[in-house]
C-alpha cells in the first residue's frame, strides 16, 4: 500500500516533470519534433510535450539590445571618426530567427553587428564631420535602420532602434581639436582685452574733450567777465576825465612820476632850468 | 537583475502559515540571467510538488488506519506548502505573480497568498524608489569643439507591467552602464550637445541642456515600451577639458581685465572732468573778481578825480602849482639826483655811476655833484637808455598790477 503511493506518486512527479512545460511572460518558445519546427508562438504558461520526441527551444521577446564596441568610420572628406551606437531588437518571428541562426543569440548579434556597421560606414561616407556631429544624427540613424531591415527580417529579426552613443575624433584629431579651441580662445581673449583698451581710451578720450571744453568755454566766459570790467571802467574814467582833458593829463602825469620814479637807488640827472628850480638860482624865479 | 525570484518560501520554518507568513516570500536575489535556466529548475520542481499534491488528497480518500496517518502526514505536508504562498509586499513595492511562468495579476502592498513555488511565483518591484543613472565624458559639440558634462538622470517607473516585459534590462543599478537608460542618456546628451556650440552650453542654454535630454530621452523610452519615466535630468558639471582650460581661463580673466579697463577709465575720467570743473570755476570767479576790481578802481579813480578837480578848477593856478611841486618833492626825495648844468661850466663831466648805482645806500643824502657839462652828450644817452628799461619795467607793472 505504501509503495503503492510511492510508486504513484513518483509516476505522476515524473510526468510533470517530462510531459509539461512552462513558458515565461519574457518568453516565447518553439517546439520541435526530431528537430522539426512544429509549433512557434508558443504563450507563456504550461504547455505538454512528448518527452523524447519533443524538444523545446525558448526565446526572449523582449527588446534587446546590441551594443557595438566603438570602431573607425571614414566621413566624405576621408576623415575618420570613432563612432559607438547600440541597436534595440527583437525576435519577431521565431522560426525564422531559429532556423536562420540556430536559436544563438550571439551568432545573431555578431550577423547584426557586422550588418549595421556595413550599413554605418556607407552612411558615413557621404557626410562631412559637421554633418554626421550634428543635425543629421537622428537620420543616420533612422536611414540605416531601414535599410538594414530587410536583411534583418531574414534573420527573424526587427530593429527597433538604432543610437550613436558617442562619436568622437581618434585620439591624435582631439590633440588638433584641443590646440584649435587654445588658439580660438586666445584670440578671444585678445579681443576682450583689446576692446576693453579700445573703450578705457574713448571714456579718457571723452573726458578730456570734456575737460579742455570746460576749461575753453570758462576762458571764454571769464575774458567776456574781463572785458565788460575793462569796458565799464574805461567808460567811468573817460566820462570823468573828458570834463577837463588837461588837467586829467596834469594829474595823470604826476601820478605816473610818483609812481615810476623817486625810488631810493634811482639815479636822476636834473638841469637847472626845470620849473622845479624855478626858485634854486634866484629868490625872483627869473 | 529585473526579475528575483523569490525563494524564501522554500526554507520558511514548519507553522502556521498565518503567523509565519510575514517572513514569507522575501526576495532572496538569487538571480540569474539566463531565463531558460529559471524555467527549467521550474519545471522539474513542478513536477515533483504535483505529485505530493496528488499524494496528499489520495491519502484522506483511503481508510485503513496505516492510510489515515500516511493521510495525515500527507495533509500536514500539504498544509506546510501551501503556508509557503504567504508574501508581503512593502510599501514601496508591488508585486507581481506569475502562474507557470505567465503573467497573472499585480498585487498590491500587503500580506497576499500565492500557490507556493511551482505554480506560482512572485516578484517584487520598488516602484517609488527614485532611481539614478549618471554618465561623465568627453564629447562633441556643434562647433566641433570637445566638452567635458557630467549628468545625472532621475527616474522613476510609471509602469510595472511595461518594466518587467518589454525591455532586457531596462536599467540596472548594481552596473549602471548595461542599462538600457544609460544608454538612451547617453545618447540624448550627445545629441543635444551635438546641437549646441561650446560656448552656449556653457553659458546661456546651460539649463536647456538637461530638459532636452530630458525629452530626448523620454521620446525613446517610451518607444521602447521600457515604462520608464525621466523626472529630472541635472546637468552637474559642464566644463572644457582640462587640456584647454588654461586658455578659457583667461578669457574670463581677459573679460575682467575688459572691465578694469573700463573701470580704470572711467576713474581717470571721474578725475579729470572735476578738475577741469573747478579750475573753470576758478577762471570764472577770477573773472569776476577782476571786473568788480576794475570797475571798482575806475570808479575810485574818477570819483577822486572829480572831487579834486572841482576844487581845481576853483583855484587852478594855485592848485597846480602845489600839486606839481609836492609830487616833485616826492620823486626827488628819494632818488640820487645828477644836477647837470648845461649852459654854463665844463665840456667835461665823469658820472661814476657804478659806484653811485653800488653805493646809493651811503650816499642817499643825495650830494649833488656837480658836473662839467663836457659829457653831455654820452650822458644824454645814458639816460634816455635807462628811461626806456624803466618805463617798460613799469608797464609790465601796471599790468601785473591789474
Amino acid at each position: 500500500m505504501k509503495n503503492i503511493i510511492i510508486i504513484i506518486v513518483a509516476l505522476i512527479a515524473v510526468f510533470f516533470a517530462t510531459f509539461t512545460y512552462t513558458v515565461d511572460e519574457r518568453e516565447t518558445a518553439i517546439k520541435l519534433k526530431f528537430n522539426e519546427i512544429v509549433e512557434t508562438d508558443i504563450k507563456p504558461g504550461l504547455h505538454f510535450k512528448l518527452p523524447m520526441v519533443n524538444s523545446i527551444r525558448k526565446f526572449p521577446t523582449l527588446i534587446l539590445t546590441l551594443d557595438a564596441k566603438p570602431d573607425d568610420f571614414l566621413t566624405n572628406k576621408k576623415k575618420s571618426l570613432v563612432v559607438d551606437f547600440f541597436v534595440k531588437w527583437r525576435i519577431a518571428n521565431v522560426s525564422d530567427f531559429y532556423r536562420a541562426t540556430q536559436g544563438n543569440l550571439s551568432r545573431a548579434q555578431n550577423r547584426l553587428e557586422s550588418i549595421m556597421k556595413d550599413g554605418l560606414r556607407n552612411e558615413f561616407s557621404t557626410r562631412t564631420i559637421h554633418e554626421a556631429i550634428t543635425g543629421e544624427r537622428g537620420e543616420i540613424m533612422d536611414s540605416m535602420r531601414d535599410k538594414a531591415a530587410e536583411t534583418a527580417a531574414r534573420l527573424g529579426i526587427e530593429i527597433i532602434d538604432t543610437r550613436v552613443s558617442m562619436i568622437d575624433f581618434p585620439p591624435t584629431a582631439t590633440l588638433s581639436v584641443y590646440a584649435r579651441m587654445e588658439s580660438e580662445r586666445i584670440r578671444v581673449a585678445q579681443e576682450f582685452r583689446s576692446k576693453g583698451k579700445a573703450a578705457g581710451e574713448k571714456i579718457r578720450a571723452v573726458a578730456d574733450r570734456e575737460a579742455t571744453i570746460i576749461e575753453a568755454n570758462a576762458y571764454r566766459d571769464a575774458e567776456k567777465l574781463r572785458g565788460e570790467g575793462d569796458a565799464k571802467s574805461a567808460n567811468v574814467s573817460a566820462s570823468a576825465f573828458q570834463k577837463d582833458a588837461e588837467f586829467y593829463a596834469f594829474y595823470r602825469s604826476l601820478s605816473a612820476y610818483r609812481k615810476s620814479l623817486g625810488k631810493s637807488g634811482d639815479i636822476m640827472v636834473v638841469e637847472p632850468d626845470a620849473d622845479f628850480f624855478k626858485y634854486f638860482k634866484n629868490q625872483s624865479g627869473q | 537583475m529585473p526579475w528575483n525570484e523569490p525563494g524564501g518560501g522554500d526554507k520558511d520554518p514548519w507553522g502556521k502559515g498565518k503567523s509565519s507568513g510575514n517572513s514569507n516570500g522575501k526576495p532572496t536575489g538569487s538571480a540569474t540571467d539566463n531565463i531558460e535556466d529559471i524555467t527549467r529548475k521550474m519545471n522539474e520542481k513542478l513536477g515533483g510538488l504535483f505529485g505530493k499534491k496528488k499524494t496528499g488528497s489520495d491519502g484522506s480518500g483511503n481508510g485503513g488506519p496505516s492510510a489515515a496517518a500516511l493521510g495525515g502526514i500527507g495533509a500536514v505536508i500539504l498544509i506546510g506548502w501551501l503556508a509557503t504562498g504567504f508574501y508581503t509586499i512593502d510599501a514601496a513595492e508591488n508585486g507581481v505573480e506569475f502562474r507557470f511562468g505567465a503573467f497573472n495579476k499585480i498585487t498590491e502592498p500587503g500580506l497576499h497568498w500565492k500557490f507556493p513555488k511551482p505554480i506560482d511565483s512572485v516578484e517584487k518591484v520598488n516602484i517609488d524608489k527614485q532611481r539614478k543613472v549618471e554618465d561623465r565624458m568627453h564629447m562633441l559639440t556643434q562647433d566641433e569643439n570637445i566638452i567635458d558634462l557630467q549628468v545625472t538622470a532621475h527616474y522613476k517607473i510609471k509602469s510595472i507591467k511595461d518594466y518587467l516585459f518589454n525591455v532586457y534590462l531596462p536599467d540596472l543599478e548594481s552596473n549602471q552602464q548595461r542599462g538600457t537608460i544609460f544608454q538612451v542618456m547617453r545618447s540624448a546628451l550627445r545629441e543635444v550637445a551635438g546641437k549646441n556650440t561650446l560656448d552656449s552650453i556653457l553659458t546661456e542654454n546651460r539649463s536647456l541642456i538637461g530638459t532636452e535630454t530630458l525629452k530626448g530621452m523620454q521620446t525613446v523610452l517610451d518607444k521602447y515600451g521600457s515604462g520608464l519615466e525621466v523626472v529630472k535630468v541635472n546637468l552637474d558639471d559642464a566644463a572644457v577639458p582640462k587640456e584647454v582650460k588654461q586658455a578659457f581661463d583667461d578669457v574670463n580673466k581677459a573679460q575682467e581685465d575688459l572691465v578694469r579697463y573700463k573701470h580704470e577709465a572711467e576713474a581717470y575720467a571721474e578725475a579729470v572732468v572735476p578738475v577741469a570743473e573747478g579750475k573753470a570755476s576758478r577762471l570764472l570767479e577770477a573773472a569776476e573778481a577782476y571786473k568788480s576790481q576794475i570797475i571798482s578802481k575806475a570808479e575810485g579813480d574818477a570819483s577822486r578825480f572829480s572831487q579834486l578837480m572841482a576844487e581845481y578848477q576853483k583855484a587852478p593856478d594855485v592848485t597846480r602849482n602845489r600839486l606839481y611841486l609836492e609830487t616833485i618833492e616826492e620823486v626827488y626825495q628819494n632818488s640820487t639826483k645828477v644836477m647837470v648844468d648845461t649852459k654854463s661850466g665844463n665840456n667835461l663831466l665823469y658820472l661814476p655811476l657804478n659806484q653811485l648805482g653800488n653805493d646809493n645806500s651811503k650816499e642817499k643824502s643825495s650830494d649833488f655833484n656837480p658836473i662839467t657839462s663836457g659829457a653831455v652828450e654820452a650822458l644824454r644817452n645814458q639816460r634816455e637808455q635807462q628811461q626806456k628799461v624803466r618805463s617798460s619795467n613799469t608797464r609790465s607793472g601796471v599790468r601785473e598790477g591789474r
